[in-house]
């Protein structure tokens, strides 16, 4: 069954390929409007060899890196603290859930204005988009401790503090990664989008470019790369929850 | 009855304007094993909590050793219904975690649960996870885990109600078997009457609204028993005593349940 399901996937894959390079070489055949994916492999290859490639996935790796790691550390801080205390529920809460649902891509042309067109106006985007989804969930994961546990844990004289660190924060943990999951596609999502809103270098800047220039083959390429960039991401850290949260598979 | 281990004396237990329980008095003996029976809904479950100490009483006090029970303690050992087994844990782990958090688990305490874990038939599972154990297995780990603070008295809710009827009867000899190498004294709570008869030295009736003990009748049945013991006359006058005693309040708990 699941080696079936993998071969019928990736003939889906290559079918879908075949499709895309027919329509755009015989049906298109415009090169100012659509690409063809072998086209897009040569300049992929290309940019790889003048190095212009590189540079670009260098900054907006470093953006998102940065941006993502702030953000984690700051949204599983912000989770702890809503689930914990009372007050830092009641004072944080609407800004959470409100920011959350607010599309803060739009923030990005402020964020450029007031930090300048370096990487930091970047990384604030990245890290608006990512710490809330991080913070809501981590607060889920705290708050859902089944009260079963808690009371087995009590039986035995636990105190608060061993329950807390003996199950809440285990039983956080799928939580608190799937919250990061999240993380990464609106992560990337943000340092494209801010970089298209100025900037001198990274994988948005070569699309705002070749979009100028009309070279379409450049500007899939960057798309191309975002998206392996992502699903790469995603597979690993599913990878990761395997490891790391197994008992939530059944 | 041998010295006295656990007095309870007055006790009531209210949820708001609720009486779930009214006035429960009983001396259990050291090593003696005691089944509580009744309709559900009779305060069992409360009853037992409350000796945990998970509960707080409304009035009277639960006593052991002549100390009164002020809270959770690792003197009782409690054996969940669900056995709030730890999933990120191996059997083993969860099985010490008592003695981890109340600060003891040394190799001397590993090496005990270890024995353990062998006297309750899972040698060559400890590292295993629960989702890779069956319920029979789970339970064992419940046990286990109890008797791994070597507690004075066990505690146990239904511990077998979610097992199937062969295993049940199966874990009914283990545990009598652990038991008699032990003899701990035992709080045991079934809906089975043949269960709490077969294990029992006494069994407490409980009626219902409010919970309360209705009857308290002696085991007169030797010693050491197993299964054959079952199909004597004498154990089915015991089950047919108490299902008698009952009867009337489970009629009409049921059909309380079903408006
Ligand atoms: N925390 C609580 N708050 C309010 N009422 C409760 C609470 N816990 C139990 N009760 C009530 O107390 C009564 C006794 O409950 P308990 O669980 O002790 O019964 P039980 O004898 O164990 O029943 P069963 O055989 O079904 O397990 C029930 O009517 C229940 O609804
Ligand atoms: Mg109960």
């Amino acid at each position: 069954m699941k080696g079936n399901s993998l071969v019928t996937s990736t003939a889906s894959i290559v079918g879908g390929l075949l499709i895309w390079e027919v329509i755009s070489r015989f049906l298109i055949n415009n090169a100012l409007f659509l690409a063809s994916p072998s086209q897009i492999v040569v300049a992929i290859y290309k940019l790889g060899l003048s190095g212009v490639l590189w540079r670009h996935i260098e900054i907006s790796t470093y953006e998102f890196v940065l941006g993502y790691v702030i953000a984690s550390a700051l949204g599983v801080l912000l989770g702890l603290a809503m689930a914990e205390s009372r007050t830092a529920k009641s004072i944080l809460q609407p800004w959470v859930s409100g920011l959350y649902a607010t599309p803060t891509i739009a923030l990005g042309p402020l964020f450029l204005l007031w930090m300048g067109i370096g990487i930091w106006s970047k990384v604030l985007v990245v890290i608006t988009l990512v710490v809330f989804p991080v913070a809501l969930n981590t607060e889920v994961g705290l708050l859902t401790t089944s009260p079963r546990l808690i009371e087995m844990l009590r039986s035995f004289g636990a105190s608060r503090k061993q329950i807390f660190f003996k199950l809440s924060l285990p039983s956080a943990a799928p939580f608190v990664l799937a919250g990061l999951k999240l993380g990464i596609g609106r992560g990337l999502i943000g340092v494209v989008v801010a970089e298209l809103f100025g900037s001198r270098a990274g994988l948005g800047q070569l699309i705002s470019q070749s979009a100028d220039a009309f070279n379409m083959p450049n500007l899939f390429a960057a798309v191309i790369i975002l998206a392996t960039a992502g699903i790469v991401m995603t597979a690993g850290f599913s990878w990761l929850e395997k490891r790391l949260v197994p008992w939530t598979r059944d | 009855m041998n010295t006295p281990k656990l007095n309870v004396s007055g006790l009531v237990k209210k949820f708001g304007d609720l009486e779930v329980i009214s006035n429960i008095g009983v001396t259990i003996g050291e090593g003696e094993f005691i089944s509580i029976v009744g309709p559900s809904g009779c305060g069992k479950t409360t009853f037992l909590r409350i000796v945990a100490g998970l509960e707080e009483s409304s009035g009277g006090e639960v006593r052991i050793d002549d100390t009164v029970v002020k809270g959770p303690g690792i003197d009782r050992g409690f054996v969940f219904q669900n056995d709030n087994l730890l999933p990120w844990r191996t059997v083993l782990d969860n099985a010490l975690i008592g003695p981890e958090v109340s600060g003891g688990s040394d190799a001397a305490a590993k090496s005990r649960t270890m024995d353990l874990l062998k006297l309750v038939g899972l040698e060559g599972f400890e590292k295993y996870f629960p989702r890779q154990l069956s319920g029979g297995m789970r339970q064992r780990v419940n046990l286990a885990r109890a008797l791994a603070i070597d507690p004075k008295i066990l505690l146990m809710d239904e511990p077998f109600a979610a097992l199937d009827a062969q295993t049940r009867e199966i874990m009914q000899t283990e545990l009598i078997r652990i038991w008699e190498q032990g003899r701990k004294t035992v709080l045991f709570v079934t809906h089975q009457i043949d269960e709490a008869v077969f294990l029992s030295d006494r069994v407490l009736v409980f009626a219902r609204r409010p919970g309360r003990i209705r009857e308290i009748v002696e085991i007169d049945l030797p010693r050491p028993r197993n299964l054959s013991l079952k199909r004597t006359p004498e154990f089915a006058k015991y089950v047919d005593l108490i299902w008698g005693m009952i009867e009337e309040d489970v009629r009409h708990s049921v059909l309380v349940e079903k408006e």
